[in-house]
């Protein structure tokens, strides 16, 4: 047998998923290039923190073009949130991020997902890793760690954000009320006057400084476009970080 | 130039459809390096259909193509040799 090429093929039928209806209640304008939608959909049945959806479109004349995008909103909170990065040239984004409306219906499928997950019950510390719109998913995780009513305060959470510029930070106000995390951003392109992060990309150096160290066992989680995420995922691993432990979220060009 | 894959992650969506369950989550060792891993950690290469392939040595476990009426799954066999 060796050498040769052994796949086990079989054609199974459509699984019966569930497409919902997902309403929009509202648009909220976070960058120049991105929106929260707040989302009414009949019969969700909750996420966890970390979960994507997949949403799709269809065109009058039967088209139909489906993205997945994290869930934003923690599932303690009253509606389900996506934020959404406009890509220009891209078949789903420019609606989602430029022309939905309030009202405006669309089909959504989910939550899927379970191994880029966290819950409070997982313990930590928590090493929150971002690159650009990769924060969408980990802010689900601050949400949620900040929402619990447990001592989830006692969990360690500490979120390396890096972006091109200040403007095109996500969420800049709530990031700077999270009191209890240890936050440290670095923009790559440009800086505003007086910046006093770093103007970098991710390195090994501002990794190790923001820890925790590889002995404390942290749960990882890395999110961004798929460079990011191997570029950070390696420098963890040349840290001493578990590589089990690194749970990555990769986003980019799909090819289709 | 941006790497030309994603992960499990990003197909998650798709594989609860045609296999029926969340397979994210799911462990495979891989038969050729021996890299355990979850599904949601491998490498998805997008085209006519998704393969997944192993973390640790980049050989393919995983195929699935949608067809018309469902899907073709192909599970590469643990201990097999390395698939086209």
């Amino acid at each position: 047998m060796a050498g040769a090429a052994v796949l086990e093929r079989l054609t199974v039928p459509r699984a019966p998923v569930l497409w919902r209806v997902a309403r929009v209640r509202e648009v909220v304008e976070e960058t120049a290039s991105a929106v929260t939608l707040v989302l009414d959909v009949d019969g969700w049945p909750g996420h966890v923190a970390g979960q994507h959806l997949d949403v799709r479109l269809t065109a009058e004349d039967g088209y139909q073009a489906q993205r997945s995008y994290s869930i934003a909103s923690g599932p303690e909170d009253p509606r389900l949130e996506l934020t959404v990065e406009r890509i220009d040239d891209g078949e789903v984004s420019p609606y989602l991020a430029g022309v939905a409306r309030a009202g405006d219906e669309f089909e959504v499928r989910g939550p899927v997902g379970g191994h880029f997950t966290w819950q409070t019950a997982d313990g930590g510390p928590l090493l929150l890793v971002a690159g650009g719109s990769g924060l969408v998913p980990l802010m689900a995780m601050l949400r949620h760690r900040a929402n619990s009513s447990h001592p989830p305060r006692d969990v360690d959470a500490r979120l390396l954000l890096s972006a091109r510029a200040a403007e095109d930070i996500l969420y800049r106000d709530e990031l700077a009320r999270l009191g209890d995390v240890m936050v440290h951003t670095t923009l790559t392109r440009s800086q505003p006057p007086g910046w006093e992060g770093s103007s970098r990309r991710v390195d090994a150096d501002m990794l190790y400084e923001l820890g925790p160290r590889p002995e404390e066992r942290p749960r990882i989680f890395v999110c961004g476009p798929t460079a990011f995420v191997e570029s950070a995922a390696d420098l963890l691993v040349v840290l001493g970080h578990d590589w089990h432990a690194i749970h990555a979220e990769r986003f980019g060009p799909t090819g289709s | 130039m941006e790497p030309a894959w994603l992960d499990g992650n990003a197909v998650a969506g798709l594989l609860a459809e045609a296999l029926g369950e969340e397979m994210t989550v799911v462990e495979r060792e891989c038969g050729d390096c021996g890299t355990v891993a979850a599904i949601g950690a491998y490498r998805a290469y997008l085209g006519a259909g998704v393969v997944l392939r192993c973390p640790g040595c980049g050989s393919p476990g995983l195929r699935v193509v949608e067809l018309t009426e469902g899907f073709s799954v192909s599970w590469a066999r643990p201990g097999a040799g390395p698939a086209p």
